[in-house]
């Protein structure tokens, strides 16, 4: 049987999605015979693949470098999911929403910065004005929420996409 | 003089309430569910959430079953694909409003929205966040009133007026931009009426009324002391 | 005064007032409303009243109230003793001196008269004035009157409401009078019942019901609410019911109190209305002294009295249980209904609250009985409604209309049509949660339920008219922004959901919208409606529900091509003048060019914005100049002719050359794609100008011998000089463009074949089809279609027309028809079957026509051609025609007579109406309209058919020059990005930098127009009718441009 293709993406997001997702137990040894994990924090692959089937979005979108990687993944993956709250809803990374970017580099890196008060510009991408859900910049095909959803609904989820069934993961996890 | 008996259905069921009782009262005491959120036994019913919005025959608009007394021979349904698809928007509207951090919230996991969302199957909101930048009142000595988290459910009021009779809550200014305040806009914690009863905080479905101290997931209401305080209340009058 | 307690007392006050409304000598009458004192009544007044005690001319000077037509504000009447009354319009206070004299010595000021009453019937009572002026037209005989019954209105404009003796004069009170000495209110509940008055708030709930349920709910104390807080934008009615007649008001009120046990009446008014607060409180302390307000009213024994109440103002306040919540001194937030407030109202006491104008119609059922009231309006909804007419109408005020009336007499009888003949896009009923109705649908008729039936409401009377310059996506979005502000926020729906629709619509209106926005916005609108607590919510989304459902293509062109036709919606275009040219060209640009003295630079941003610019410099529409705000100042910048001196500079010139040169330059590389083009028309030309550019290899097929369509074939040589279309031409052969002539797509070479030989076909076929009409004789030698007859002299063949020619039609074809018949000597008549201003020729070309002679016999449509024994045609007969109703396009349809008129004549050209030949496109399957027009997709102009594309007058119609360009440039634009899958159009447009300083006054120059040449001059000749700008005239010109282009960038 050809093995699923999964890429999993960190943004703007606190990686405890990617924690519960590997903190699936012995369910992650039956789930690695029919998967083939192409892309992502947890493996080495520097370039998003093509034709990738499953990707799993953790976080908010939060700089344009996020935009433009996001939209890459999409035009390369069959099914995305938005992990998480973050993803899903804005979450924590969304709390700064109605503060000015400036004000809050400002307040982070100048007024609460022990030392080397300046504002980081040199490779790191400028923040988008507010961090917002993946749904809001492209089209997600299932939402997966909870902070962070439990290892169990993602392990469940992910091996009826492999079965080849899609459902909505909700019933098992809260909203918001 | 006792309350006359009437004969309704609910969800085709054959069922008699009193007279003067609500359909929510009346589907309540016999036992079918009908989903609230403003709605707090015993407090005025103001039709505020939309949530109990319920089909009359013969009726083409929807009811809410909180404010609409019965009437004999009424046929009411209580679950449709019409009724879900508005209750869904009701929710989803809550969601984009304000600031509903869940994660980071001393309700969560004990919150009346957050549980209504997932028993309706809730997994993500079609609208667009609003993003508010809404304030705390951390001013008061045992409370928070936190308007990132507030749903105007208008419950805080109610139960203010009607069974403290305080009247330290109103609502104030209009639409997208009303808020709840305390005595004349003041800060809660300079509010002369407050009694620091904290039926307010009880009765609030969410965690935007709160006791201080709480951490994350640790705020659980006791709505239910409420509602007895209320009907040991009726029986004594 | 003492108070009324008899019928003598009564009969006394009665002739009092009479007195004083009919004297015995002159009365001058000042229209005093809100609306007459903002167009300077008050000053009006005071001039009188100086002229009369300066003048000492025995005369009573009394201020009334308003009797509708705010457009001929301010409104003054004068009546002579004997005389009718007559209306005088735009009465200014400097004519008050001249017209005291004329009336000193029994003359009227005749240009200002409107018309005239004779006599007045108040309903409770009628005014005889006397007859006489036969000049005068009576009052309805005014367009604007014409049809209207007042009823509500019946006092306004003619008695002065701040005295209740004039008020008793024309029979007030006396409805009241009678029910007390009748003494059995449930016989005044049976005939409100029968007379099936429904409430005018806007719901229509029926009156008498309300009533007597409120009779029947026992209880020691109730109130009588009349609901006074109109806030709907656009609509004054009760405003100006109350400020011209505040007893009806009272009337109503005290017989309801009456009739329904109450004893305390509350006025809820807003408190932006201060005059009718004003004159509400001065009418009921004169209500108190006459004994018609409080203990024993009119010595019968019953108490009552009315307290005015002013509300702050919230929109939600008119919700009776907002109102009720208000008048408590809580804030104005509805509270879930049952129990009503007839059950539980104010501070829980039984409340009956009624609108203004219910109120109104109350003493006229009573005087003249419920039968009576029911004869007027529709089965299911009985009496009159007074509506405010406002917005892009030419005649605005209140107007009074039988119910089930239908719109379109509002719109076009008594509104008499868009400002200026515009087309009118819709009406808005209902206010800010009425929906908006386009003119397919102003045959319904005006009544609560066919109103709902369409997605509107009645509401309270507002009536905004709309054309082509509103945006429709814009007024859904300022509805809905007025609601949501106006919002209580109890309830999610009204305040989360509007808020939601607000942000959406926001972002349509910004071009930040997605064809996802609107399934939102249309689930979104449908669930407020669904879900909302009260009225404001449940018809708020109308607008939004209305607009997607009737003007749907509008935001699909504001999300899919970012353009907003009407040019409101301001992220979305450059400036106005660039918003409305079908090309798109940067206008701002090539006047600031040509200012700057960079002539080449200027001619390279025309070109490559328009690649026939001489062409149209001389022939297009212009809809820029009615979009110019220069025309705030003064006129329009003539923007036409400053690029086609532009053009002209260098195509007719020696520095052509040079600049093809350039424009090669500007050549992408070579894409190896063919395109095929079938029609050298101006859509064609333009299609194969841009795919040159962009690399591609072009060939375009028409069957004449030569390219440039209707420019070259239709036009004749004194419109458009050929020289400068045979420059443009021969610049897109240079660019690459082959061109085979002679073939006829279809016949000459099958589709299939285009189809295997190139990478995409565009197809631009022109008009070339000239509509006949069989009638007796159209068989005769000497008929001729316009466009044979057009093409035949444009390619120097000689038609034999003899001389007298008869033309048909009112088009441009026809108007060409006629200036070329008369540059070959004959003598024209052109038949129309509507008026002049119906013509859809450009009235210029219609003017020029008749000044060279042309003579025009209007309402006459062709009957039959007579021919000779020749079999050649000896005469013509014609049918007189007169107008019967409006149609969808605003015109009146001509209805034939039995009047039959002969003509002689030596020829007859029909120009009836051009189609398109597609015998063709059926044969190859493309699918078509019913029109019997190329179907294409609206934003890529594909046909049904893979790789094919239409644009021009094969998919709109006959058009004009401009709009068949711009499917060109539209086409070329698509079929490039779907070869070559991405978008290269930014390659070829031309950035070239330019000053951006809006002048700091704008110069003094006022416009220049072409030179005409005289008509003797040019009538035997073809030399060219108008000639072009100077140098100076063309520096001058683009001078004059305001820079609406220049966005002040926002300060944050």
């Amino acid at each position: 049987m050809k093995k699923v293709k999964v890429a999993t993406v960190w943004l703007d997001g606190c990686s405890g999605c990617h924690m519960s997702l590997l903190d699936m137990d012995a369910a992650i040894i039956s789930l690695a015979q029919k998967i083939d994990l192409v892309y992502g924090p947890l493996v080495d692959t520097q370039e998003f693949p093509e034709d990738v089937d499953v990707t799993l979005v953790e976080g908010a979108v939060s700089s344009q470098d996020d935009v433009t990687k996001l939209q890459k993944i999409r035009q390369r993956t069959h099914l995305l999911i938005s992990l998480g709250d973050c993803a899903v809803t804005g979450n924590v990374p969304a709390m700064r929403n109605s503060i000015p970017v400036n004000k809050l580099l400002q307040r982070i890196y100048v007024e609460g910065a022990q030392e080397g008060k300046v504002v980081p510009t040199d490779g790191v991408p400028a923040l988008l004005k507010q961090a917002r859900p993946l749904r809001e910049f492209v089209k997600v095909d299932l939402c997966l929420p909870g902070c962070p959803p439990p290892a169990k609904t993602i392990a469940a989820v992910i091996s009826d996409l492999v079965d080849g069934k899609k459902r909505e993961a909700a019933l098992a996890v809260k909203f918001g | 003089m006792p309350n006359k008996k009437l004969s309704i259905r609910i969800d085709g069921e054959l069922i008699s309430a009193l007279e003067g009782q609500t359909i929510l009262q009346a589907a309540k005491v016999n036992g079918k569910y009908i989903p609230t959120l403003c709605d707090l036994e015993g407090l005025t019913p103001v039709g505020a959430c939309r949530l109990c919005i319920v089909e009359v025959s013969g009726i083409d608009r929807l009811i809410p079953a909180c404010t609409t007394p019965i009437q004999d021979g009424m046929s009411v349904t209580t679950t449709s694909a019409r009724l879900t698809h508005n209750r869904r928007i009701s929710l989803e509207l809550l969601f984009v409003e304000r600031n509903h951090v869940c994660a980071a919230c001393v309700s969560n996991g004990h919150c009346e929205l957050q549980s209504l969302a997932s028993a309706m199957g809730i997994s993500t909101v079609r609208f667009a966040y609003n993003y508010p930048k809404l304030g705390v009142d951390l001013s008061h000595p045992r409370f928070l009133l936190d308007h990132n988290r507030c749903i105007l459910c208008t419950r805080c009021v109610r139960v203010c007026a009607d069974l403290e009779g305080a009247h330290v809550w109103e609502m104030t200014s209009r639409g997208i931009h009303a808020r709840i305040m305390s005595d004349l806009n003041q800060r809660w914690g300079d509010s002369r009426s407050c009694t620091n009863c904290g039926k307010c905080v009880q009765a609030c479905p969410t965690g935007a009324l709160a006791e201080k101290g709480c951490a994350v997931e640790e705020m659980v209401k006791r709505t239910d002391n409420i509602s007895s305080l209320i009907q040991r209340r009726e029986v004594q009058a | 005064m003492p108070r009324i307690q008899d019928i003598g007392a009564f009969s006394a006050v009665r002739e009092a007032g009479l007195a004083k409304l009919v004297p015995a000598v002159p009365r001058i009458g000042i229209g005093m409303g809100t609306c007459g004192r903002g167009n300077g009544a008050e000053g009006l007044y005071h001039a009188f009243a100086e002229a009369i005690e300066r003048s000492g001319i025995n005369a009573v000077l009394a201020g009334v109230g308003c009797f509708g037509a705010c457009f001929q504000e301010p409104l003054a009447n004068i009546r002579l003793p004997g005389f009718p009354l007559v209306i005088l319009h735009r009465v200014q206070a400097n004519d008050a001196e001249r017209i005291l004299n004329d009336v000193s010595r029994g003359n009227l000021p005749p240009d200002l008269i409107y018309c005239k009453v004779e006599e007045w019937d108040h309903v409770t009572a009628s005014i005889k004035y006397g007859r006489g002026y036969p000049e005068i037209p009576l009052w309805n005989d005014v367009p604007f009157f014409k049809s209207q019954k007042k009823i509500v209105l019946r006092n306004c404009g003619f008695i002065n409401p701040d005295d209740i003796e004039e008020y008793i004069a024309i029979g007030g009170y006396q409805a009241l009078y009678k029910v007390l000495i009748d003494g059995r209110p449930e016989s005044v509940i049976e005939q409100m019942k029968a007379s099936k008055l429904r409430g005018r708030g806007g719901a229509g709930y029926p009156t008498g019901n309300k009533w007597e349920f409120m009779t029947k709910v026992k209880a020691d104390r109730k109130y009588i609410i009349c609901n006074a807080d109109e806030g709907d934008p656009g609509a004054y009615m009760n405003r100006n019911e109350i400020e011209s007649d505040p007893h009806s008001l009272l009337e109503g009120m005290i017989i309801g109190g009456y009739v329904m046990g109450a004893s305390e009446g509350i006025i809820y008014i807003r408190a932006e209305y201060p005059l009718a607060v004003h004159r509400l409180n001065r009418a009921i302390e004169q209500g108190r002294e006459y004994g018609l307000l409080g203990e024993n009213i009119l010595g019968r024994g019953f108490k009552f009295d009315i307290e005015v109440v002013e509300g702050a103002g919230a929109f939600v306040c008119g919700e009776e249980t907002a109102l009720i919540a208000s008048l408590e001194g809580q804030a104005g937030r509805p509270r879930p209904r049952p129990p009503f407030p007839a059950q539980k109202g104010l501070w829980g006491y039984p409340t009956n609250i009624n609108n203004v104008e219910t109120w109104y119609n109350v003493a006229p059922i009573v005087t003249k009985g419920p039968a009576w009231f029911s004869e007027t309006g529709s089965p299911k909804s009985s009496g009159t409604k007074v509506f405010s007419l406002v917005g892009k109408v030419t005649s605005t005020g209140l107007v009074e209309m039988p119910l089930g009336t239908p719109l379109k007499t509002f719109i076009y009888n008594i509104g008499e049509g868009g400002i200026g003949g515009r087309q009118i896009k819709a009406v808005q009923t209902g206010g800010p949660s009425g929906g908006c109705i386009p003119p397919e649908m102003f045959d319904t008729p005006v009544d609560y339920e066919s109103l709902t039936q369409l997605g509107s409401i009645m509401g309270s009377g507002g009536m905004v008219v709309m054309d082509e310059d509103n945006c429709m996506v814009d007024v859904a979005r300022y509805f809905v922004e007025f609601t949501h502000s106006e919002s209580c926020g109890k309830c999610i729906p009204c305040r989360v959901g509007l808020n939601k629709c607000l942000r959406i619509l926001n972002r349509v209106t910004e071009g930040a919208g997605t064809m996802h926005h609107l399934e939102l916005l249309d689930e979104l609108s449908r669930y407020i409606r669904e879900c909302s607590l009260c009225g404001l919510g449940q018809t708020a989304p109308n607008p939004v529900l209305t607009t997607l459902r009737h003007f749907r293509t509008e935001f699909e062109d504001h999300i899919v091509s970012r353009r907003c036709q009407a040019g409101v919606c301001e992220e979305l275009a450059l400036s106005p003048c660039e918003n409305s040219c079908p090309l798109h060209m940067n206008i701002p640009r090539f006047l600031q060019l040509y200012k700057e003295d960079r002539l080449e630079d200027a001619f390279e941003a025309v070109i490559m914005d328009n690649p026939l610019p001489s062409s149209t410099g001389r022939v297009c529409q212009h809809p820029c100049d009615s979009r110019c705000r220069r025309q705030t100042i003064d006129e329009a910048v003539n923007m036409r002719e400053v690029h086609r001196f532009i053009a002209d500079s260098i195509l007719l010139s020696n520095r052509y050359e040079h600049m093809v040169k350039r424009i090669l330059v500007r050549r992408l590389e070579h894409t190896g794609r063919k395109i095929a083009i079938a029609g050298a028309g101006p859509a064609g030309l333009t299609a194969a100008f841009y795919l040159a550019l962009l690399g591609h290899d072009v060939t375009v097929y028409d069957a004449k011998p030569a390219a440039g369509g209707m420019l070259r074939f239709a036009l004749p040589e004194y419109r458009l000089p050929k020289t400068a279309l045979e420059r443009e031409i021969d610049l897109i052969e240079r660019l690459g463009v082959k061109f085979i002539f002679n073939t006829r797509i279809g016949f000459d070479i099958p589709l299939n074949d285009l189809d295997d030989r190139f990478d995409a076909v565009f197809i631009s076929i022109g008009t070339w089809k000239e509509s006949w009409v069989y009638l007796p004789g159209t068989e005769l030698k000497g008929v001729y279609p316009a466009l044979m007859f057009l093409e035949a002299t444009a390619r120097g063949e000689e038609v034999p027309l003899g001389p007298k020619v008869a033309i048909i039609g009112g088009g441009n074809a026809a108007i060409d028809s006629a200036r070329t018949a008369l540059r070959k000597g004959a003598d024209v008549t052109v038949f129309y079957r509507r008026e002049r201003k119906d013509m859809p020729a450009i009235e210029e070309e219609t003017q020029a026509a008749k000044d060279e002679g042309a003579k025009f016999v209007f309402l006459a449509a062709p009957h039959r051609v007579i021919g000779d024994a020749a079999g050649k045609v000896k005469s013509i007969e014609i049918v007189k025609t007169r107008l019967g109703e409006y149609d969808a396009s605003g015109r009146r349809k001509p209805i034939s007579t039995d009047e039959i008129r002969r003509y002689e004549c030596d020829s007859v050209i029909f120009a009836v109406g051009e189609s398109v030949d597609l015998d063709f496109a059926r044969a190859s399957g493309l699918s078509l309209k019913e029109s019997g027009t190329i179907e294409v997709n609206r934003f890529t102009l594909e046909t049904s058919r893979p790789r094919f594309y239409g644009g021009g007058d094969v998919v709109t119609g006959a058009s004009n020059v401009s709009n068949a360009m711009a499917y060109g440039k539209q086409a070329a634009r698509n079929i490039d990005r779907q070869l070559m899958e991405t978008n290269r159009w930014a390659k070829i447009v031309p950035e070239i930098e330019f000053g951006n300083e809006v002048p700091e006054e704008p110069s003094p120059n006022h416009r220049h127009n072409g030179h005409i040449l005289a008509v003797n001059a040019r009538v035997r000749s073809n030399a060219e009718v108008v000639a072009g700008f100077t140098h100076e005239e063309t520096l001058d010109e683009s001078c004059r441009c305001l820079r609406c282009d220049v966005k002040v960038a926002n300060v944050s």
